[in-house]
């Protein structure tokens, strides 16, 4: 008779079941993570919450000369249920993504994508003029572009010397 | 890093994530990144079904093959053009990649997929043979 007891297979949690939950949390981490390596260090604070138990979609921004130009991903969603507003300085994208599937409510084993209502708002790094703004929807995926207000394209300032 | 591991036994019947799939070699021209869309799937009884976030993808780049049990979703994204200074850059381009041990009892003749604003719906039929049976008691 041993002292040590063995290790039944069923103790090593190398069940299937546990291996598929360690899958999870590892692509759980993975997301994390690199939700966490893609958000800007620097910079102003564009990146704002919504309301708690809301999903937010991943946004990109950039700038160019006279333009800002912001994309959101959105996949799954009916373009009429995207709201887009803009301030002069600001754009918020909220909207609500319903499953396509809502009737087939049982036999789920598997679920990583959201749904439900979102709201984002997107401090702009310049004041923009909000009669120009175009947005457009694609493949899943939200473009908006904005073009910058007159008032508030930078200047070049030459330097004068004595 | 490539784990190798697989979760689901070869007879089960329920679909796990196929934790062995090796992101595709980067091109000599244009090296990209390859990303594992979000998916939900459904056991629904007569199918599979499987729904994936792609948004982006060019639908006539998508491949869905069916082979060993395993199924596998391959989906190009176009590179986006840069637009001036980036400011904030929370999703990363590349291609979406990813597979599901689905097991045996499945019609392969018969998967249908679609594309729709951005979500790839899959449709994994049962062999007639091995789909759930309702049986009607009856009472004497």
């Amino acid at each position: 008779m041993s002292l040590i007891p063995f290790r039944t297979k069923r103790s090593t949690g190398m069940e299937p079941s546990s291996l598929a939950t360690m899958g999870d949390f590892r692509n759980e981490m993975n997301r994390l993570l690199e939700g966490f390596l893609n958000r800007p260090l620097t910079g102003p604070s564009w990146f704002e919450a919504g309301e708690p138990g809301q999903w937010m979609p991943a946004i990109d921004l950039s700038e160019s000369g006279t333009e800002i130009h912001v994309r959101a991903e959105l996949p799954g969603i009916d373009p009429k249920d995207v709201d887009v507003s803009v301030s002069e300085d600001r754009l918020v994208i909220s909207g609500e993504k319903k499953s396509a599937t809502e009737k087939t409510t049982d036999g789920w084993k598997h679920r990583e994508s959201h749904y439900g209502s979102f709201s984002r708002a997107i401090p702009l790094p310049e004041a923009v003029d909000p009669a120009k703004v175009t947005a457009r929807y694609d493949k899943g995926v939200l473009t908006v572009e904005l073009k910058k207000s007159p008032t508030s394209t930078s200047r070049k300032v030459p330097v004068l010397t004595s | 890093m490539v784990s190798t591991f697989h979760p689901a036994a070869q007879s089960s019947a329920t679909p796990q994530p196929d934790r062995s799939i090796e992101p595709s070699p980067p091109t000599a021209a244009a090296p990209c990144l390859v990303y594992q869309p979000n998916v939900d799937v459904c056991d629904c009884g007569a199918e599979v079904m499987l729904v994936a976030d792609m948004p982006g993808a060019k639908a006539d780049s998508m491949s869905v093959s069916f082979e060993d049990g395993v199924l596998a979703v391959f989906a190009q994204v176009p590179q986006r053009p840069l637009q001036g200074r980036q400011i904030g850059q929370e999703y990363g381009i590349g291609d979406y990649r990813r597979s599901f041990r689905l097991g045996e009892g499945f019609d392969a003749s018969q998967i249908s997929a679609e594309y729709r604003r951005g979500v790839l719906t899959i449709h994994v039929p049962r062999l007639a043979a091995v789909r759930p049976r309702k049986i009607e008691v009856r009472s004497a």
